[in-house]
């Protein structure tokens, strides 16, 4: 005959063992449901015309509130509308790898690009890129410069970028950096002049 | 015979594209929902000949996301509360309860449009307040926030008439002659348009009998309020400092009684005679945020709190200044630009907090390529350019006390807003945390010499940047 205790033990352990198992199972399929999302938010994809090129990207760091530029490579085709649209995502990818030197949001990406005449480029981020941006006016400028002055040094003729949010107009980047305006390259060449 | 009859119907058409020239366009209708935090407009589109707007442009400002697809029904969530509606339908399922939406749900280019008599049981049940719905008029007001007015009339050889508000207003008056707060308006009547204001009134109409003030009217209309007062005058439009009353009179004694020797255009030299006072900029505010440092502080707070040490420190310098906000309220950018224009700032002082690094950054404005000012006006993205040159020698001037303090600071020139879009001098000052203390944001010991370097800037260039060009 088992003591009653002993019988009541044993029932507790294999109750404790039964939800061990079920929370190790329900961890396991979030950590699978995660790793799916993070792909499925993976910023740069290289297109598959094109020939892959070392090109310039300027880069911010936080740490010394400065930019930089860095070679990246990218496989860019001929077309310049594309060509802006891997440029930057080059310089998106620079700061969603790990570590990195200007944490953005995950599923921080560039949804599509517009010219406008021969000059002016309309880039269209995702929702993303703003919605999880820091705020601060020298994160946001940082931001906006060094993907405004890598398009310029990739893609010629650019003299004026706008930006939009998931396909609308939106007054900030993240509070502080003017989205409604038309960015004059020149000028913000004097202002990366600045940071560099 | 032939002729006449061609001549006849050329005739005809012709006085109808004239008067349809005359007549112009219609204005857009639009809707308004005044909230405690903000106010905002959105169009009002006409389907099968009733009001519609869109869902999104009725909840994305409170909150909500966009409206999602999912089978046949699109779902929006606003404060944890859902709302469930399908194309075709007239009504909607709000927190698992039916209700009517007098009308049918439309979809057109993925934009879901409600009829806009809806507004009603979708704020009130997503926000689980009570809701003032004013459709005539397209003023819906969320919660108890009218603000009203009462006026006093008073007779003489220069009569007045005061308004005095429940809360703070800023009205627009129909003729925009601006000086310090004073507008010269039309000869028999003036208009006080409340665009974000939720002001109302029980009484439509009220006559005074005098010459110059003869009486007021209050209506509603098109999403905003109208005060009329009419008379044989102009008026002077005075606000004060709290911007709760507004006191209308005539603009010269002799006005009343020779309409001819009326017209007094706001002269360039009255401009220059006006009070220098310093408008300060509490960065955010309301929904709007700014950053958040560590989930316990928050850059609106931080802004404020600077914003108000700075008044306080001019105030003991015997400088005047004004807030463009002194509680936790949205102000939209634009509305920033324009009032620091409409009362002729001296300087304005945005304030705002962020990383990275440290130190203290002085921001100036950035124009790359202004554009030229065709006649009167001035175009929007370039206000700024007449004060650039001494917006930077403000800057300097701040960013050379802030050193002597031994902070760290750097200058530079940004394109932010809404600097660009201001006529006066500006600059913007972004404090930044000691290393990762985050609370140093919030430390008074140093934010007092931050706002003393700040204000001995301002009074050292103060005959500079006073001058208008």
């Amino acid at each position: 005959m088992i003591p009653r205790h002993f019988q009541i033990t044993i029932g507790l352990v294999l109750l404790a063992i039964l939800i061990s198992g079920l929370v190790i199972i329900r961890l396991t399929h979030r950590e699978e449901d995660m790793a799916m999302h993070a792909s499925d938010n993976a910023p740069v994809v290289p297109v598959v015309a094109g020939k892959q090129e070392h090109i310039q990207v300027l880069v911010a760091y936080d740490e010394d509130q400065a930019l930089r530029w860095r070679t990246a490579d990218v496989f860019l085709p001929a077309d310049r509308g594309l060509r802006a649209k891997e440029t930057l995502r080059a310089v998106l990818a620079q700061y969603l790898q790990s570590p990195s030197p200007h944490p953005l949001a995950q599923g921080s990406d560039i949804r599509d690009v517009y010219f406008i005449g021969n000059d002016t480029l309309v880039v269209d981020t995702t929702a993303q890129f703003a919605d999880g941006h820091p705020s601060g006016i020298l994160l946001e400028e940082m931001t906006l410069a060094s993907m405004i002055e890598s398009l310029t040094a990739n893609v010629p003729g650019i003299s004026k970028v706008k930006f939009l949010v998931d396909g609308r107009e939106r007054e900030t980047l993240a509070g502080h950096a003017d989205l409604m305006s038309f960015y004059q390259t020149n000028a913000v060449h004097e202002l990366a002049k600045e940071f560099e | 015979m032939r002729w006449n009859r061609f001549l006849i119907i050329f005739g005809i058409a012709s006085g109808i594209c004239v008067q349809a020239m005359i007549s112009g366009v219609a204005p857009e209708q639009q809707l308004t929902v005044y909230t405690a935090q903000t106010t905002y407009s959105l169009p009002v589109v006409e389907r099968e000949g009733k009001p519609y707007i869109g869902l999104a442009d009725l909840l994305a400002p409170l909150g909500a996301g966009a409206p999602q697809l999912k089978g046949k029904e699109w779902r929006v969530q606003l404060n944890k509360s859902e709302a469930r509606l399908a194309e075709g339908k007239d009504k909607a399922i709000i927190q698992g309860t039916q209700f009517d939406l007098e009308g049918k749900v439309r979809v057109e280019d993925q934009r879901v449009l409600v009829p806009m008599a809806a507004a009603l049981p979708l704020l009130s049940r997503l926000l689980n307040v009570s809701i003032d719905f004013h459709q005539p008029s397209r003023r819906l007001f969320v919660g108890n926030i009218l603000a009203r007015f009462s006026a006093s009339f008073k007779d003489g050889d220069t009569p007045s008439l005061t308004l005095t508000f429940s809360q703070p207003v800023d009205p627009d008056a129909d003729r925009g002659e601006d000086r310090s707060g004073v507008l010269f308006t039309h000869s028999d009547h003036t208009t006080l348009i409340f665009r974000k204001e939720p002001v109302i009134s029980e009484t439509s109409k009220q006559e005074f009998g005098n010459g110059a003030i003869q009486s007021m009217t209050f209506s509603e209309e098109n999403g905003k309020a109208v005060l009329t007062v009419t008379g044989n005058a102009h008026l002077n439009i005075v606000r004060s400092d709290d911007r709760k009353t507004i006191t209308l009179q005539p603009a010269t004694p002799a006005a009343s009684a020779s309409p001819a020797a009326q017209a007094v255009p706001a002269t360039d030299s009255q401009h220059r005679g006006q009070e220098f006072f310093v408008m300060i900029d509490a960065g955010h505010g309301g929904y709007d945020k700014g950053a958040n440092f560590g989930g316990k502080l928050l850059e609106k707070d931080v802004t404020l709190r600077l914003a108000r040490d700075l008044r306080k420190e001019l105030e003991e310098r015997g400088i005047p200044s004004r807030m463009l906000r002194d509680s936790d309220v949205d102000v939209p950018m634009e509305r920033r630009a324009e009032i620091t224009n409409e009362q002729r700032a001296g300087i304005y002082v945005a304030l705002h907090a962020g990383g990275p690094g440290h130190g203290v950054r002085v921001y100036t404005p950035l124009l790359a390529d202004p554009q030229q000012a065709t006649g009167r006006f001035l175009p929007w993205d370039s206000a700024q350019v007449a004060a650039l040159d001494r917006s930077k020698a403000a800057g300097q001037a701040i960013a050379s006390e802030l050193r002597k303090k031994g902070m760290d600071v750097a200058t530079l020139g940004i394109p932010i807003r809404p600097l660009n879009n201001l006529v006066v001098p500006a600059i913007a000052v972004e404090l930044a945390p000691e290393g990762d203390d985050l609370q140093s944001l919030g430390s008074s010991k140093r934010n007092a010499g931050i706002v003393s370097a700040i204000a001995t800037g301002i009074t050292q260039v103060r005959g500079q940047i006073g001058a208008r060009p």
